[in-house]
């Protein structure tokens, strides 16, 4: 389960605060969508779950199945589990998927204290994980994420995470830039991995993802706080009104 | 107007060294009178300075202090199986060998049976012979010279002439393996020819090692001149790698004729000093080349890449890439000049040359210069200087990668690049898993 507790978070190098207070809590097995207007904090949740620099928490914690992630480099995280698919992955150069993620993979197997897998076991691994995905893992062979369509770089985000079999996976705006077909795809693989052992924090802008990825919750945030919970209805009632009536009374 | 600048010690010492030991330098009367110009020209130009544009970041004369004595003759013994440890990654290639000691030729390490079309001597006997003038093809140092070239003349003791037949197509790359083994510092100056007829195809690697256990200690200059005939290609790769402090002063001077295709590749790590230069000219019209290269440096290595190339005639094609890591008090330093004489339309030059900076205090000068005379032309070259990207660093330890192999998988994807350009499969092997020791890996299985 995760538990975000009274969280403040600022930038590291400016007197910002960015999160304000914000608690919520996703059992396993939950899917929970968080909506909100531009600037009202949602990436910065996204990267200070995943542990990026440049941000400094000031007040509250995280707590991941209990323990807190919060003093725990961005490596350690993954090997507890926690997976961010991010709004535009990076293009690493010269560096085939394959390697990448075989790196990746190993390494967080190391940290789990499982054992490494050979090349031959790993490739193996990743056809299936692709299979299932509907996902050809031809494209790892080429360098990561290097001259792909934004629909393919999403689609090896979802791979990325099928392989490393997260339980905290973290979708920061994964709808943006896709088309429809494409938004259907990276859907329909993360709907493949739903799993009563997984959580998932979904967030986005826009109503559209929810019909193909239907959350359990929705919540609203706004200047840094959740500022309302509800159902899946509720994201379609957004779609309708719009963020104003949160802005205005965060405001 | 002419300034009487004062002698430094080292220049100093290196005239009084040569008066020691030009008795004992290989070569007919011909060329000794060669070598005695060399010297002379030497002596007025002396050791280059910041002063000379093209040495303006590498002083030699503030950073030549000491010369170590030359080493005219050498009989350390040195065995294949210590051979191949030197050569280290590089001992996979699958090539003829022809091997130098300290700058004397060993034909007891050398491995050319069976060599096909290509024709390979030493110099050092080559200059001895009283049947074979070398000294026409010794070409006097004019005035206003350079002075490490002229250097390279007065003190060379040996080096390899290889001669690739008309047509003849040589599958098995030539290794001009040069070993520094024993305790004994010393400085080795080797001359290499390299000739391709026409339509001949080659693939010439020279090796710059350290047998493990010598004297860290040297100072190298070597000079190869390169001449591709009509149609010809040859494929060159120079490897130097070493232990931090050698003073490393390399030159290659190439002409190609029309429709020929040159590939250069240069690697360097762990070089004190280094000095690549490279020097082409096209002759003949139609040709291609590649230049590239990559280069490690730390601590206060410093390596320098001075590249001039003469399109002198219409539709040739040049292309550079050069890529380095500087980390510690290193310094890389890239000049790129692109002369595209008045005739030579239709050319087309590409230069990119980059370093990824691992420290606040490593230092990249990068001076790319294009002389443009023609009009009807595609010339372009870039630079860029940064610092491993963070993003990209977080992207990787977000999937679990901590940040020492992450660290170290993008510095391997950035040199990788340029790796890449080697078409040679396990030289470009050899030469990443060099990048990966030198990273502090052991290359991933």
């Amino acid at each position: 389960m995760l538990e975000i507790k009274n969280l403040h978070v600022k930038l590291a190098d400016e007197d910002r605060e960015i999160l304000k207070g914000l608690s919520l809590t996703v059992p396993k097995g939950e899917v929970h969508a968080i909506m909100g207007p531009n600037g009202s904090g949602k990436s910065t949740l996204a990267y200070v779950l995943a542990g990026r620099d440049g941000y400094e928490v000031t007040d509250g914690d995280i707590l991941w199945n209990g323990e807190s992630l919060i003093d725990m480099e961005p490596d350690e995280r993954a090997a507890k589990g926690v997976f961010l698919a991010f709004q535009y992955p990076m293009e690493i150069p010269g560096v085939a998927g394959l390697t990448f993620l075989r790196t990746a993979l190993n390494s967080v197997r190391k940290k789990r204290g499982e054992a490494e897998l050979t090349t031959p076991a790993f490739l193996k691994l990743a056809k299936e994980k692709g299979e299932k995905l509907n996902i050809d893992i031809e494209m790892l062979k080429r360098p990561v994420n290097v001259g792909f369509s934004g629909g393919e770089k999403k689609r090896s985000e979802i791979l990325q995470m099928a392989l490393l079999e997260p339980t905290l996976c973290v979708l920061d705006e994964t709808d943006s830039g896709l088309d429809i077909d494409a938004l259907r795809i990276v859907s329909e693989g993360v709907n493949a991995l739903r799993d009563k052992d997984r959580a998932f924090v979904v967030i986005t802008h826009y109503q559209r993802l929810l019909n193909y990825i239907v959350p359990d919750k929705v919540h609203v945030l706004a200047d840094g706080r959740i500022q309302k919970t509800g159902g899946k209805d509720l994201a379609l009632e957004l779609e309708k009104s719009g963020y104003a009536e949160y802005t205005h009374k965060a405001a | 107007m002419n300034v009487a600048v004062m002698k430094t010690k080292a220049e100093q010492a290196i005239s009084e060294s040569f008066e020691a030991v030009a008795e004992k330098l290989p070569g007919s009367a011909a060329v000794k009178a060669r070598r005695a110009q060399a010297i002379g020209a030497f002596s007025g130009l002396g050791l280059p300075h910041r002063r000379i544009e093209e040495w303006k970041y590498t002083d030699l004369r503030v950073n030549v202090k000491e010369v170590l004595a030359p080493s005219v003759e050498d009989e350390t013994p040195v065995t294949i199986a210590e051979l191949l440890v030197a050569l280290g990654p590089m001992a996979h290639v699958d090539g003829h060998r022809f091997v130098f000691v300290n700058g004397h030729h060993r034909a007891e390490l050398d491995d050319v049976a069976d060599a096909g079309g290509l024709k390979i001597a030493a110099v050092g006997e080559l200059l001895a012979s009283a049947t074979e003038d070398l000294s026409a093809t010794l070409a006097a140092t004019p005035e206003g010279g350079d002075a490490v070239e002229a250097l390279n003349t007065a003190f060379m003791t040996d080096g390899a002439a290889v001669r690739v037949a008309e047509g003849a197509s040589v599958t098995k790359p030539l290794m001009i393996v040069f070993v520094r083994a024993g305790s004994q510092a010393s400085s080795v100056t080797v001359r290499n020819f390299v000739t391709v007829e026409a339509g001949a195809t080659a693939t010439v690697i020279e090796a710059h090692v350290v047998l493990p256990g010598a004297s860290p200690d040297v100072q190298l200059n070597a000079l190869t001149e390169v001449t591709v005939g009509k149609g010809a290609t040859l494929h060159h790769a120079k490897v130097a790698v070493d232990e931090g402090k050698a003073l490393h002063l390399s030159n290659c001077d190439v002409t190609l004729d029309a429709d020929a295709t040159y590939r250069n590749f240069q690697f360097s790590a762990g070089l004190g000093l280094a000095r690549n230069g490279l020097n082409i000219i096209f002759e003949g019209e139609g040709s291609k080349i590649d230049i590239s290269g990559a280069y490690l440096a730390r601590h206060s290595e410093h390596i320098d890449t001075t590249l001039v190339v003469d399109h002198a005639v219409p539709r040739c094609e040049s292309r550079e890439l050069f890529k380095g890591v500087i980390d510690g008090h290193g310094r890389g330093v890239f000049q790129g000049k692109i002369i595209v004489r008045p005739d030579a339309q239709k050319t087309d030059g590409k230069q990119m040359s980059q370093a990824l900076m691992l420290t606040e205090d490593a230092e990249f000068d990068s001076k790319p210069e294009l002389e443009i005379f023609a009009d009807d032309v595609v010339c372009g070259h870039g630079t860029t200087a940064a610092e491993l990207d963070p993003d990209l660093l977080f992207y990787c330890r977000s999937r679990g990668i901590p940040e020492k192999e992450a660290r170290a998988l993008m510095i391997e994807s950035f040199i990788g690049e340029a790796i890449e350009k080697v078409e040679n499969e396990p030289l470009r092997d050899a030469l990443a898993a060099y990048a990966m020791q030198w990273l502090g890996h052991s290359p991933r299985g």
